[in-house]
């Protein structure tokens, strides 16, 4: 049986996965290079698809691996992707908060909620028994959306980077209701959060029966 | 005021049934002269409407130009159906409303006295007020639909006021024979409805006349539409051989028996086929079904009439006898005669049943075994039936003499000479049973002393309105007489106006009124001889030929052989159709059904799981669907 | 410039692997992590069309950070759940709630 690695491997996971990673990408990018030497694609284009391959390929690791934790930080890896995504969309305050909240907070809640849950037996999960059709599902899904992009035209503007002041502006301004509805749903969801995990109050009869 | 209101002629009644019948109760009196009342004001409207039609009369021709046909849109299913309510006013409904008001409010006032003391004593009322509006809506319907309307309104009331006395098993039998019976016919008449629609599109009387006239029909299918029609007339009016509800519809109250059964609801028939007499004219095939319908039951009747003890039962086979002379008038083409008769044997045939109810409200008989002798105790009853029974018997001047003398002459004009002897000898038969009747209730011996000591004469409410209409009676005929009709301000004569149809001309034959008269005192003599004191000969007449009597007593076996059709076939049909509904439609069907939807339960419960993720994929699939189906259609 | 399709592309991928996990696994957690998966992909839709067809590219942007703070509060949320889950029953196992049946 397996144990969950201790904080000293993470190290040694984190360079392993750095170096399979990198001889996945390699091929790709030379792959890209070639076809931006040729002219066949753009600069912008050459950085967009190597970091759709990042997040694509974090993503299948995180549904894929069947260690909790490899997969816990693929998800980080494709997080990280797609701060790079808003980068490239000219949102950088955008990609700023993903990773601080989602690089930073939410996938260490998530470590946290590994820990304690799963941490002291075994970190290597099994799939449910309707993974065929989940997988069925899931290329229909993606077949539809791709179906629908590609049907659809846009009328599409030059993409110019946002200025920050008129994001605030916008943001505390038109949308300042919103914005204190999400501060007491913020305020709601952690007090919902502190019921529902807090340990009851042990009494005499519920101790000894709970299983 | 004048033609346009005539709504109100139904209106006025109706509204009052639901005020009487509602809140009776609260009302001093459980709302009887609220009742009459209005029934004097719906009869003071309808003379204004007929003096609004006098006034567009023409030489002698009524000129509507459009003025008396009213209608507003009642329902519309699309386009392709748009039924309107409407109202129509000519010369046959001028009759008819003269006679439904008449007669409705002498009976009203009559009930007063002869329903006094009675439990639902006000619910009565609102029935009767009920059954006006019925009848006047049918009177004044413009569109075969509304008038069917109405006909099932008249049908409803006559079913309730037959089964007043719901407490007596006779009573709920014969409300429910006579409401079986006479749906046979209306069922004839809704198909034939239908049918004249299907094939013009339209419910408006005028418009399918003015089409038949064009030859916008088939002939067969018009002959056969209409034969349905008069089905639903012949079981309304009592024809053979639906006639048979009427004599047992007199367990209902006498004052009832009078006004629904002899004057007014039993006429609709005749009025109906008057009304679409014109169409009628284009179809002689059906015609004449009209005419032999007629005269079979006018000969029947009459004989029936003949042996009857009961009073009431007496005149109710008079009351068939004289709608078959209608429905002759009418096989024979000729509205005025009909209407006429209609006219006078309201008013005569009502105050005989009024007069039969005084003798059993004095009495509390109504057998005559148990009556005779009637006429020193009863005198204003005794006088004023005879009235009655010398106009039935159709004895000059009295009304019956006149319109009869116009039946008969027109069976001869445009009949033949069997249905002239047929009828005539009809007429005498009438003249025999009436001397009968009069003589077996109000001369000779009382036969049960105990009800001749109680009996007494009735209080003036009653008497009254049999004085009305036995003055009614009297000289109702004369008003055929263009010197008449001027004298009262009809210009061209009342007759002339109201009871023709363009064309036709009211006329006086001296032979054939020679002719009734001579038979009819021949008759009356032959009855006065047999019935005469203690009825010696006539019971020795019996016994001379008991088959024929006990063939008349039993009906022509004609009840006895419609109950063995209803129970061989109908309950033979009823046992097929229960097995099936029990085995196949409730245990097969439904029973079969639940337990199948049971079982699959039971079976597809497994089907969740519990587990969310099954939930997810079940969902995921459908939004799928979902989305390729809005790709797909869009 | 690089085509609105490429961006829409990529979201669809993400979205139905992220979907393909939820169906797929056992793990409380690791369904949560695919939810995050299937957020991020609408953020990224709602990003790419503000930048491309609004005019002044904010208000897709506004909503992705609602979407990233409802994100964080589902998180939280959830792990609450969890974590009672994993206390009636001692596992994070889905599988193991499954009395929601006849």
């Amino acid at each position: 049986m397996r144990r969950l690695p201790l904080p000293s491997q993470f190290d040694r996971i984190i360079i392993t996965g750095g170096v399979v990673a990198g001889l996945a990408l390699a091929p790709l990018l030379l792959v890209l290079l070639v076809l931006l030497a040729v002219d066949e694609i753009t600069a912008p284009e050459f950085i967009f698809w190597l970091v759709a391959a990042v997040v694509v390929g974090g993503a299948l690791g995180t549904v894929l691996l069947p260690n909790i934790v490899y997969a816990a930080l693929s998800l980080v890896a494709t997080l990280l992707g797609v701060a790079g995504v808003y980068l490239l969309l000219g949102s950088e305050f955008l990609a700023l908060a993903q990773v601080l909240i989602y690089g930073g907070g939410v996938v260490i809640l998530l470590l946290f909620g590994l820990m304690l849950t799963n941490a002291t037996d075994d970190p290597v999960v099994s799939d449910g028994s309707q993974k065929p059709f989940a997988a069925m599902v899931g290329l229909l899904l993606a077949g539809v959306i791709v179906a629908a992009a590609y049907d659809a035209t846009w009328g599409v503007n030059e993409v110019a980077a946002s200025s920050l002041r008129a994001f605030g502006e916008q943001l505390f301004g038109d949308y300042m209701v919103p914005f204190i509805i999400i501060a007491v749903l913020l305020d709601i969801a952690l007090t919902g959060a502190y019921v529902n995990a807090r340990r009851e109050r042990a009494t005499a009869g519920d101790e000894e029966t709970s299983p | 005021m004048g033609m346009e209101q005539v709504w109100l002629l139904p209106a006025i009644p109706a509204a009052l049934f639901v005020v009487v019948a509602l809140f009776g109760r609260l009302i001093p009196r459980q709302g009887d002269w609220l009742v009459i009342l209005g029934m004097a004001a719906t009869l003071v409207i309808g003379a204004v409407v007929i003096l609004d039609f006098q006034s567009f009369v023409v030489g002698g021709v009524f000129e509507p130009g459009g003025e008396n046909h009213y209608a507003f849109a009642w329902a519309a299913v699309g386009d392709a159906l748009a039924i309107d309510f409407s109202t129509h006013v000519d010369a046959i409904t001028v009759v008819m409303i003269t006679v439904v008001t008449v007669v409705t409010l002498m009976v009203m006032v009559y009930s007063v006295g002869y329903m006094h003391g009675e439990a639902r004593y006000g619910w009565y009322f609102a029935l009767l007020s009920f059954f006006t509006a019925a009848m006047l809506l049918l009177v004044v319907s413009g569109n075969l639909l509304q008038l069917y309307l109405a006909w099932e309104g008249v049908g409803l009331a006559s079913y309730l006021l037959i089964g007043f006395y719901w407490e007596r098993q006779s009573a709920a039998e014969a409300a429910k024979k006579a409401f079986i019976t006479t749906r046979v016919g209306d069922v004839g008449l809704l198909i034939g409805i239908i049918l004249l629609w299907r094939a013009s599109g339209t419910f408006d009387i005028q418009e399918i006349i003015a089409l038949a006239q064009a030859g916008g029909f088939d002939e067969t299918y018009l002959t056969v539409a209409m034969l349905f029609l008069f089905a639903g007339a012949a079981g309304k009016s009592a024809q053979f051989p639906l006639h048979v509800w009427l004599p047992d519809a007199m367990e209902g109250p006498t004052p009832v028996s009078a006004l629904i059964h002899a004057a007014t609801m039993v006429v609709a028939g005749v009025y109906l086929v008057a009304r679409m007499l014109p169409v009628f004219d284009t179809v002689l095939v059906a015609r004449d079904v009209v005419l032999y319908v007629g005269l079979v039951t006018a000969l029947l009747a009459a004989t029936m009439g003949l042996v009857s003890n009961d009073i009431k039962r007496v005149l109710a086979y008079s009351t068939v006898s004289q709608l078959g002379f209608m429905f002759v008038a009418l096989g024979a083409g000729s509205v005025t005669a009909a209407m006429f008769h209609l006219f006078t044997h309201a008013f005569f045939k009502s105050l005989l049943f009024l007069g039969s109810g005084s003798v059993i409200h004095a009495t509390g008989r109504q057998h005559v075994e148990y009556l005779g002798g009637l006429w020193r105790k009863m005198p204003v009853t005794g006088w004023t039936f005879l009235v009655g029974g010398l106009a039935l018997a159709g004895i000059a001047p009295l009304a019956g003499f006149w319109s009869k003398d116009e039946i008969l002459y027109e069976s001869l004009a445009h009949g033949s000479t069997a249905v002239f002897v047929t009828l005539a000898a009809t007429a005498a038969l009438t003249a025999l049973y009436t001397t009968r009747l009069v003589v077996l209730t109000f001369f000779g011996q009382p036969r049960d002393q105990a009800a001749y000591e109680h009996a007494h004469e009735s209080p003036r409410i009653m008497t009254g309105p049999l004085l009305v209409l036995a003055v009614l009676a009297a000289v109702a005929g004369v008003v055929a007489f263009d010197g008449v009709g001027e004298l009262l301000g009809f210009a061209g004569g009342i007759g002339y106006v109201v009871f023709t149809v363009k064309g036709h001309a009211f006329a006086f034959h001296p032979d054939i009124a020679a002719t009734a008269t001579v038979s009819a005192l021949l008759a009356i003599a032959v009855g006065l001889v047999y019935w005469w004191g203690t009825a010696e000969r006539a019971a020795r007449a019996r016994a001379w030929a008991p088959e024929i009597h006990r063939l008349l007593v039993n009906r022509y076996y004609l009840d006895d052989l419609y109950q063995a059709t209803i129970d061989r076939v109908v309950l033979g049909a009823a046992g097929v159709v229960a097995w099936v509904d029990d085995r196949i439609v409730n245990r097969a069907g439904v029973d079969g059904g639940a337990q199948g939807i049971g079982y699959a339960g039971l079976r597809l419960k497994f089907l969740q799981t519990g587990r969310i993720p099954n939930y997810a994929l079940a969902m995921a699939l459908g939004i799928i669907t979902l989305a390729l189906v809005a790709f797909g259609t869009s | 410039m690089i085509p609105l399709e490429n961006f829409l592309l990529l979201s669809a991928a993400l979205f139905a692997i992220g979907f393909y996990g939820v169906l797929a696994r056992r793990s409380a957690i690791l369904i949560l992590m695919s939810v995050e998966l299937m957020l991020a992909a609408v953020s990224i839709n709602l990003v790419a069309f503000a930048a491309y067809l609004d005019a002044d590219g904010l208000t897709g942007m506004i909503f992705a950070i609602f979407v990233i703070t409802v994100a964080a509060a589902e998180v939280g949320l959830a792990l609450g759940i969890v974590l009672r889950l994993y206390r009636e029953r001692r596992t994070a196992n889905v599988d193991a709630a499954d009395e929601l049946k006849w």
